[in-house]
């Protein structure tokens, strides 16, 4: 065996057995000691009781020994260890103030980390629940680096047909539609699926089977795989669904597999149905909104994909030259992860960033706080050193202290996390996996590792000054705590945590500020009508009865009119889409008669909403030029269009919109439209976004869904009951859903905002808290050291308010540089933030004097309570206890 | 009593390795064999006695064993004996020893 080998056994054995060892070592040295006092016994004739003793004294104490032979076998560290964890529990346990404080703050730090992380862990780091994730990807097509939109059913086909790339590809079409296994139909999110789409993202259901090539066959029965909610819920359960009936916007599909209850989602996308779609052969190249996955090759990376989709972009443009001319237009491969992901990791890095902050403030605060104790106990510690205890052995002691405290903060900080998490899920912003994130193991693990390092970090000051021979002299116990604890080092030390403290929480107010700010103006911003008094609902015709259009027009005007006849309604209209719809808005590309854009390049678009012609009269839109659509615009050869007033000045800046002529959706066949009339602005899309947009009177191609908009005259939400009972009047297999006071829309339209600035805004005040904490203490602790020249001065006849502002300003000199630096980081670390904020610059000076103000005025607060104690310091009585002391 | 000599640092190993060339011993047979030798000159401090044992112990150079002891009675004792290694490290110890003890015999008799 190899010595280093058998050295390590010995070692391994040593502490694996070693209470054996102990017990053989104990029985090797009485032996020495028995047989030594036989010998003394007959050489010397001793009585044996003399002899024992003697021996005992010639062996010079048995305990001795064996720490020396414990040394030479390597586990006297062990010994020690415990040793100092008991030592050191038992010194914190003598100042519980400065332990439970310091525990309090590291547990806010730990926490707000822990609870991040675990956020970050489930976001960004794990995986989508697809196997290989990172070689899925979803296709768009786009036609500049910032318009990009989902595929058509044409593209798809041909992506099938053309692509070299891909091991499968499948195609999901996304929809609320009325779903019904029995009872009345509700409106739930559906998808309908190619067989592809499960084989590419590798789903199997847990039970029964997935969509498999046969079910995409024409002539095949219709059959669809539920979610496992869908089958507990409706179906009695996921052992008992399959086989069952299930009727979606009135065909029958037949269940044949339920999915596992982690899938929720597919590719992102929500659904309880997924259903076999039929795919109609294409007659144009539109309409687009699908969702195409693919599955990339072994050995073909992003750009090998991206080349070969360019390719069969080209061919397939030639197929739908005569109506598509969009030759820009190009499909493109995107990660599946980045866009189920989507914003979420901006987000995360901005509270990933917040939460570093807090945890290093919280550590200067206490290493400034352990600082202080460090001074108070030198005379313990010098005299240990004085005792002999080795210079190695003190400082080991001082880490351990902070390492257990640490810990202990990392364990109140994992339930701080726990609750955190819990919290964020509530009040945080929509990101995507927000739901499964949990605190894990690997938080856990993170919090220790955490507090290992703070630990380190913390008690790395009183170790390093013990290194430069602090405690080496007996000076520190013939001088008292003055003599080291208040040196120039350490308070210079003590004063670069305070500056370093409001240096760190100055960036992070600002950034709360900045967004809180922005959020404030966002909310300030109209949408474009009064939302007040305004109900929208979404009204869905069973598709049996209502296969015509004929049929539709007639559902609808009948149900307008009761609508209008419903108590308490003033106005009502129907449009395909509401305002605030976000990302799912409808969107169509146009062309202008005077100024066509130039052959290949893409068509502006604009949001395209459909509507009949009392909508703007319930929304509350007011017509700023021209005419209204009135029942005699149907279309035809002489089609209109209404414009928005923003959509009108970029247009058209110098003069009239109205009487303008355009062509809409890329067909040139078609007879242009003319602008009849402009209205004020309504935000489609988002609060923050442009206004721009497009209407066209509804009179054909109705749709057996639409909005429902409602402007009553007292409370919106009163009005369901009797609106919903007009409705199903006309006919009673309706599907109602989202019946909402458009009031409520709208605020949930900034939720996202408002949740990121309070989620941010209370980390900062958490920072701004230990950053008043932190000078605080350390205002307190100079008082103290300094009670005798403080005396000395008022005897000599220094006014109290000198005293008191000679504090203060100490404390204010600390507080001032520390935000002048973090000015410095703040301006360089809020640009990043642009994007999120709205109408107000990263640097907006008003913002950060505010965020100056506020901070000077806590360290202004901290500062005082330390400075009047200094004032009311009696010269007789604290110069006499120096001295005496 | 007689005068007694402290240990060079270095040599209680080759001592103790000494003792055990001619067999096994326990630890204060060991000492009783050196203060032996040594005619009550050289008295190994006990406390370096267990440590140095272990230490060679861990070096390879001699090996442990329970038995019995019948001096003490028939009592449990640790045997200590020497290894192969330890009597290459004996020889080579030795031969140290005596080229550094001559050199300085050499230079303490220089007038």
């Amino acid at each position: 065996m190899h010595p280093s080998i058998r050295r390590a056994l010995r070692r391994l054995r040593a502490l694996t057995h070693r209470d054996t060892l102990e017990q053989e070592l104990d029985d090797e040295l009485r032996l020495h000691v028995a047989l030594e006092a036989a010998e003394l016994e007959r050489v010397h004739n001793l009585s044996p009781d003399d002899a024992r003793r003697l021996a005992l004294v010639a062996f010079g104490g048995i305990e001795r020994y064996k720490e020396a032979h414990r040394d030479a076998r390597g586990v006297r560290w062990l010994d020690e260890l415990q040793q100092d964890i008991r030592y050191a529990a038992r010194a914190l346990g003598r100042s519980p103030a400065f332990t439970a404080s310091a525990i309090a703050i590291l547990a806010l730090g730990i926490g707000a980390c822990t609870a991040v992380f675990s956020v970050v862990d489930a976001v960004v780091i794990s995986h989508l629940p697809y196997p290989h994730d990172d070689r899925l990807i979803q296709i768009y097509e786009r036609n500049s680096p910032t318009n990009q939109w989902p595929l058509s059913v044409a593209d798809f086909q041909a992506i099938e047909q053309w692509q070299r790339s891909f091991t499968s590809v499948g195609l999901l079409r996304q929809t609320l539609a009325p779903v019904s296994s029995g009872g009345e139909p509700q409106r739930m999110p559906v998808g309908y699926a190619t067989s592809g789409f499960f084989r590419t993202l590798g789903v199997t259901p847990v039970v029964g089977r997935g969509l498999g090539s046969t079910d995409d066959a024409p002539g095949a029965q219709p059959v669809a795989v539920v979610s496992h909610r869908f089958a507990v819920d409706h179906l009695g359960g996921d052992t008992v669904a399959v086989g069952r009936s299930v009727d979606v916007d009135g065909v029958a599909y037949t269940v044949v597999g339920v999915l596992d209850q982690r899938y929720t989602n597919l590719a992102g996308r929500y659904g309880e149905v997924w259903a076999d779609a039929r795919l109609a052969p294409p007659e144009r190249r539109g309409p687009f909104g699908m969702v195409v996955v693919a599955r990339l090759n072994d050995g073909i990376t992003l750009d090998d994909a991206a080349r070969d989709l360019e390719r069969v972009s080209r061919r397939e443009f030639v197929v739908w030259q005569a109506t598509f001319q969009d030759h820009d237009a190009m499909l493109v491969p995107v990660s599946l992860r980045r866009v189920v992901l989507g914003e979420a990791p901006k987000t995360i890095i901005l509270f990933s960033a917040a939460v570093v902050l807090v945890m290093l403030i919280a550590i200067a605060n206490v290493a400034g706080l352990m600082l202080v104790r460090a001074a108070g106990r030198w005379r313990e510690v010098s005299l240990r050193a004085v005792l002999g205890a080795t210079r190695a052995r003190i400082a080991r002691l001082l880490v351990t202290e902070s390492i257990l405290v640490s810990l202990a903060g990392a364990v109140a900080g994992i339930a701080l996390g726990i609750i955190g998490v819990r919290v964020m899920k509530v009040v945080g912003p929509q990101v995507a996996r927000l739901e499964e994130s949990h605190v894990h193991v690997h938080a856990m693990l993170f919090a220790v590792a955490l507090a290992l390092v703070a630990g380190l970090m913390i008690g790395a000051y009183p170790v390093l000054h013990l290194a430069r021979g602090g405690a080496a002299g007996g000076g520190g116990v013939l001088g008292g705590e003055r003599s080291v604890g208040g040196t120039r080092r350490a308070h210079a030390l003590r004063a670069a945590f305070v500056v370093a403290e409001f240096a760190l929480a100055l960036p992070l107010l600002a950034a709360a500020a900045l967004l809180l700010n922005s959020f404030v103006r966002l909310q300030r911003v109209s949408p474009g009508f009064d939302p007040a008094h305004v109900l929208t609902m979404s009204v869905a015709l069973p598709s049996g009865r209502y296969a015509t259009d004929t049929a539709m027009s007639t559902y609808w005007t009948r149900a307008l009119n009761n609508v209008r006849a419903v108590p308490g309604v003033a106005a009502a209209g129907l449009a395909d889409q509401l305002p605030l719809s976000g990302s799912n808005l409808d969107e169509n590309n146009f062309d202008l008669l005077d100024r066509p854009v130039p052959a290949g390049t893409a068509q502006p678009v604009t949001p395209w909403t459909v509507i009949t012609a009392d909508y703007f009269t319930a929304l509350g839109v007011r017509l700023l030029e021209g005419r209204m659509f009135t029942p005699t615009d149907t279309g035809g050869q002489h089609p209109v269009v209404i414009v928005s007033r923003s959509w009108a000045h970029k247009y058209f800046p110098d003069g009239t919109a109205v009487g303008r002529k355009m062509v809409a959706g890329g067909c040139t066949s078609c007879p242009p439209l003319t602008i009849i009339g402009v209205v004020s602005d309504v935000m489609y899309t988002s609060l923050g976004d442009v206004p721009e947009g497009a209407y066209e009177p509804l009179t054909e191609g109705w749709g057996r869904t639409l909005a429902l908009v409602v402007r009553t005259t007292g409370d919106p939400a009163a009005a369901i009951p009797g609106v919903s009972a007009a409705l199903r009047s006309v006919e009673p297999s309706v599907t109602l859903a989202d019946a909402t006071p458009m009031a409520e829309r709208f605020s949930a339209a900034i939720a996202d905002p408002r949740h990121a600035a309070s989620l941010v805004a209370g980390f900062a005040l958490v920072a701004a808290l230990l950053a008043a904490i932190g000078i605080f203490g350390t205002l307190s602790y100079t008082v103290s050291m300094r009670r005798r020249e403080i005396g000395v001065r008022l005897a000599l006849g220094a006014k109290r308010q000198a005293v008191t502002g000679m504090i203060v300003r100490r404390g204010m000199a600390h507080a001032a540089l520390g935000a002048a630096l973090g000015l410095v980081a703040a301006l360089i670390a809020t640009r990043w933030l642009g994007s999120k904020l709205f109408e107000v610059s990263p640097a907006d000076p008003l913002t950060f004097g505010a965020v100056i103000v506020g901070l000077l005025i806590v360290a202004l607060a901290a500062s005082w309570a330390p400075a009047r104690r200094a004032a009311a310091i009696d010269p007789a009585e604290a110069i006499r206890a120096e001295s005496s002391g | 009593m007689t005068d007694r000599a402290d240990l060079l640092q270095g040599t209680l190993d080759l001592l103790i390795l000494k003792t055990l060339v001619l067999g096994p011993l326990h630890g204060w047979a060991i000492s009783k064999r050196l203060r032996q030798l040594s005619d009550d000159v050289l008295e190994v401090g006990q406390g370096s006695l267990y440590p140095a044992l272990y230490r060679l112990e861990d070096r390879g150079w001699i090996r442990a064993e329970w038995g019995t002891s019948p001096e003490a009675g028939g009592r449990r004792a640790k045997f200590y004996s020497l290894t192969a290694d330890g009597r290459k490290q004996f020889a080579a110890e030795r031969s140290q020893w005596r080229l550094f003890s001559t050199a300085v015999e050499r230079v303490l008799k220089a007038t």
